[in-house]
C-alpha cells in the first residue's frame, strides 16, 4: 500500500511542486492550503507523514503543530517543516515553542528545496517510523 | 539716641581705644571698657590688617567695611560697619571714629546657601540682561561654555551673531511667564551641548522683567543614547527588511524550481497536461518576480504624490469594484459609509489607489484567515475637523501587540509566501507624502481598523506647491 502524505501550505505553487516530487516517488499525496481544520483532516486521511509550512512568523501553522502534536492519536506522524522563514542551519524550534512536552519536528528543510534532500528525508522518515513500529 | 539706635555703635580713638559704645554693642561683643577695638570686636591681640577706622582716620572720610568678628560668647559672626569720623570743634582733627555695626551672620549665610546652590546645582543657570548679556553664570556653565560675563547670550550659547529665532528668554522679557524649550548648543571646546532650558522673570519693583533667569539641564547624553537606540532599531529594521526580502525571493524561488521540475516531468512522462501545469507556475513566478521588484523600486523611490482635484467617493467605488467578487467568493461582506459632507480633496489618485488597495486586501486576508463567520470589511470615508479621514475596519484575526510594533517600520508579512511584506510600509510612505498619518487600532482575534487621516491645510499646501512647481 502506498503511503499517505499530506501537504500543508498556503501558496499552491509549492503544494504542486511538493506533490509532484512525492508523486513520482510512488507516494500518495493529500493537500491543504490551511490548518482550520487540521484535526479533522488527520482523522480523515491518517496520513504516514506531514510536510507543514509553519507560515511564519503568523502563528497558524504552528497552532496546529502544537494541537496535533498533544493529540494522543496523532502525535506520532512525522512531521517535515518546509519554510522560507529561517536558513536550515539556524532552525531552532525551541525558539518558538518553549514547552519542552510538545516533540521537537522529525526534519526542518528550507525553501527553496533540494528535491534530492526532501525526498531522502521523506525516505528515511517514513523507515524509522516503520521501523519504530515494527520493533512494538 | 546714642542707645536707641538698632545698631551696635562704639567710638574709638586714634590708639584703637574703645573710649564709648552703646548697650547694643555691649550685649553683642562683651565689655569693652579699657579695651582695644581689635580686642573686642575679634578677639585678636593686635590690630587688623584692613583696618576700617585707620583709613577713616587717614582719609578723613565715611567707610564701610564688611568683616568677621567674634561675639561675646565667642561665636564667629559676620557684620557689617559704617565708620564716620568724629573731628573737633574747629573740624580741622578726626580725634575719633564711630564705628556703627550690624550683625548680618543670617543673611550672610543664605547667600552662601544660595551661592553654593547656584554654582553647584547640576544644571546651567545664567541670569541676563534685558539686552541679552549675560550678566551671571554658574559654575557649571562656566566649566561649559567658557567664563562669558558681559557677552550676549546667544553667542555664547550657540556662537551665533543674532538673537535666536524663538528665543524663550525674550518671551519671558515680554510676558513675564515661564517658558521651556529644547535647544542644540556649542560648548566652549566646539562640542554640542543638548539642553532644556526654561526661563523665569526678575522683576523690578513696578513689575517690570529685569533680567531673565535661564536654567538648562544638559540633556547631551540622553540624546546620545536616545540616537544609539534609533540607529540600532534602525539597522534592526534593516535586517528584516532584507530577512523579508530574502524570504520573499525564497519563495518565488520555490514556486519556479517546482514548475521547473513538473515542466521536465512533463516531457519525461510526454504528459502536456504536467508541461501546462507546470509552464503556469512559471508564468505566475516570474510574475511574481515583477510585481515584487515594482513594489520595491516604487518604495525606495522617493517622490511628491501628483496631487489633483478628486473626488474621494470615486477611489472608494473604485475599490469596490475591485474587491466586491473576491470578497464575496469568500464569503466576506464588503461594506461602506461614505459620508455626505465628503468633499473634493487634492490627492494623488493613483497612491490613495494603492492604499486602500493594500488596507483592503489585508483586511481580506485577516477575515478569511479567523476562524470567525459572518465577517466583513468596511470601508469608511469622512470629514474630520478640516481633516479627510479613510478607514478600513474587518472583524478578522486582529493584530497582536507584539506585530502591530512593527507592521509600518519593516518589511513585515503574516502571509507566508503570499505577502511581499511592502503593502503598509509603501502605505504609509504615500499617507506621508500627502501630509497626513496612518493610525492602527486592534486586538489580536478581535479585529482591525486601519485610518488614514490627511489634514486638509496640508494637501492645500501641498497642492499649490505642485503647481507652483508646474
Amino acid at each position: 500500500m502506498k503511503k499517505k502524505i499530506l501537504i500543508i501550505d498556503d501558496e499552491p505553487d509549492v503544494i504542486a511542486y511538493l506533490m509532484a516530487i512525492l508523486q513520482a516517488n510512488g507516494y500518495e499525496t493529500y493537500s491543504n492550503s490551511n490548518v482550520k481544520n487540521g484535526l479533522e483532516l488527520l482523522h480523515d486521511i491518517k496520513p504516514d507523514l506531514i510536510c507543514l509550512d509553519i507560515m511564519m512568523p503568523h502563528e497558524t501553522g504552528l497552532s496546529f503543530y502544537k494541537r496535533f502534536r498533544q493529540n494522543e492519536e496523532f502525535h506520532q506522524i512525522p512531521v517535515i517543516i518546509i519554510s522560507g522563514a529561517i536558513e536550515s542551519g539556524k532552525f531552532d524550534f525551541r525558539n518558538y515553542v518553549k514547552d519542552d512536552a510538545i516533540k521537537v519536528p522529525e526534519a526542518y528543510l528550507e525553501k527553496p528545496i533540494n528535491v534530492d534532500e526532501f525526498i531522502q528525508s521523506v525516505n528515511h522518515l517514513l523507515e524509522t517510523k516503520q521501523l519504530h513500529r515494527s520493533s512494538n | 539716641m546714642f542707645e536707641q539706635v538698632p545698631f551696635n555703635v562704639a567710638v574709638i580713638d586714634r590708639d584703637y581705644n574703645v573710649v564709648e559704645a552703646n548697650q547694643n554693642f555691649k550685649d553683642y561683643f562683651g565689655n569693652w571698657k579699657g579695651k582695644k577695638c581689635y580686642s573686642v570686636y575679634k578677639k585678636l591681640e593686635n590690630p587688623c590688617n584692613d583696618c576700617p577706622s585707620e583709613e577713616v582716620f587717614k582719609k578723613g572720610r565715611a567707610v564701610v567695611a564688611d568683616a568677621v568678628g567674634v561675639d561675646q560668647h565667642g561665636r564667629k559672626t559676620h557684620y557689617v560697619g559704617h565708620v564716620i569720623p568724629i573731628k573737633n570743634k574747629e573740624n580741622d582733627h578726626i580725634d575719633f571714629v564711630m564705628e556703627m555695626t550690624r550683625t548680618v551672620t543670617e543673611i550672610n549665610r543664605w547667600q552662601q546657601e544660595y551661592q553654593i546652590l547656584f554654582d553647584r546645582v547640576p544644571c546651567y543657570i545664567t541670569v541676563i540682561g534685558e539686552d541679552f548679556r549675560i550678566v551671571r553664570a554658574n559654575e557649571a556653565f562656566r566649566e561649559n561654555f567658557g567664563d562669558v560675563l558681559g557677552e550676549h547670550c546667544y553667542k555664547v550659547y550657540k556662537r551665533r551673531e543674532t538673537k535666536c529665532r524663538n528665543c524663550p528668554a525674550e518671551k519671558t522679557f515680554k510676558d513675564g511667564e515661564v517658558h521651556h524649550s529644547t535647544q542644540k548648543g556649542i560648548g566652549k571646546r566646539g562640542q554640542d551641548i543638548n539642553y532644556q532650558v526654561s526661563t523665569s522673570a526678575l522683576m523690578r519693583g513696578s513689575g517690570d522683567v529685569a533680567h531673565v533667569i535661564e536654567i538648562s539641564n544638559d540633556i547631551t547624553e540622553l540624546k546620545k543614547l536616545e540616537h544609539k537606540v534609533i540607529e540600532a532599531e534602525r539597522l534592526s529594521a534593516v535586517g528584516q527588511t532584507v530577512a523579508g526580502l530574502a524570504h520573499s525571493i525564497k519563495n518565488i524561488l520555490m514556486g519556479l524550481e517546482g514548475g521547473k521540475y513538473i515542466v521536465s516531468l512533463g516531457l519525461k512522462k510526454n504528459s502536456k497536461e504536467m508541461i501546462n501545469q507546470g509552464w503556469e507556475m512559471l508564468d505566475r513566478n516570474f510574475d511574481k518576480t515583477t510585481s515584487l521588484v515594482k513594489d520595491f523600486l516604487s518604495f525606495s523611490k522617493g517622490r511628491l504624490p501628483e496631487l489633483q482635484l478628486v473626488d474621494p467617493r470615486d477611489l472608494i467605488y473604485e475599490i469596490i469594484d475591485l474587491y466586491k467578487n473576491i470578497a464575496a467568493q469568500s464569503g466576506i461582506e464588503l461594506k461602506t459609509e461614505i459620508s455626505e459632507k465628503v468633499k473634493t480633496a487634492p490627492l494623488d489618485p493613483a497612491g490613495i489607489h494603492t492604499c486602500l488597495t493594500n488596507l483592503v486586501s489585508n483586511a481580506l486576508d485577516a477575515c478569511s484567515m479567523g476562524e470567525q463567520k459572518g465577517t466583513e470589511v468596511l470601508l469608511k470615508l469622512y470629514e474630520g475637523r478640516d481633516k479627510l479621514i479613510f478607514e478600513v475596519t474587518d472583524n478578522g484575526s486582529g493584530i497582536d501587540y507584539e506585530i502591530k510594533s512593527k507592521i509600518f517600520t519593516t518589511f513585515f508579512t503574516t502571509k507566508g509566501g503570499a505577502g511581499t511584506g511592502l503593502g503598509l510600509l509603501t502605505t504609509r510612505k504615500i499617507v506621508q507624502e500627502h501630509g497626513g498619518k496612518i493610525l492602527v487600532d486592534s486586538q489580536k482575534g478581535k479585529g482591525a481598523m486601519f485610518r488614514m487621516v490627511f489634514p486638509r491645510k496640508r494637501l492645500l499646501a501641498l497642492y499649490k506647491e505642485t503647481k507652483d512647481k508646474k
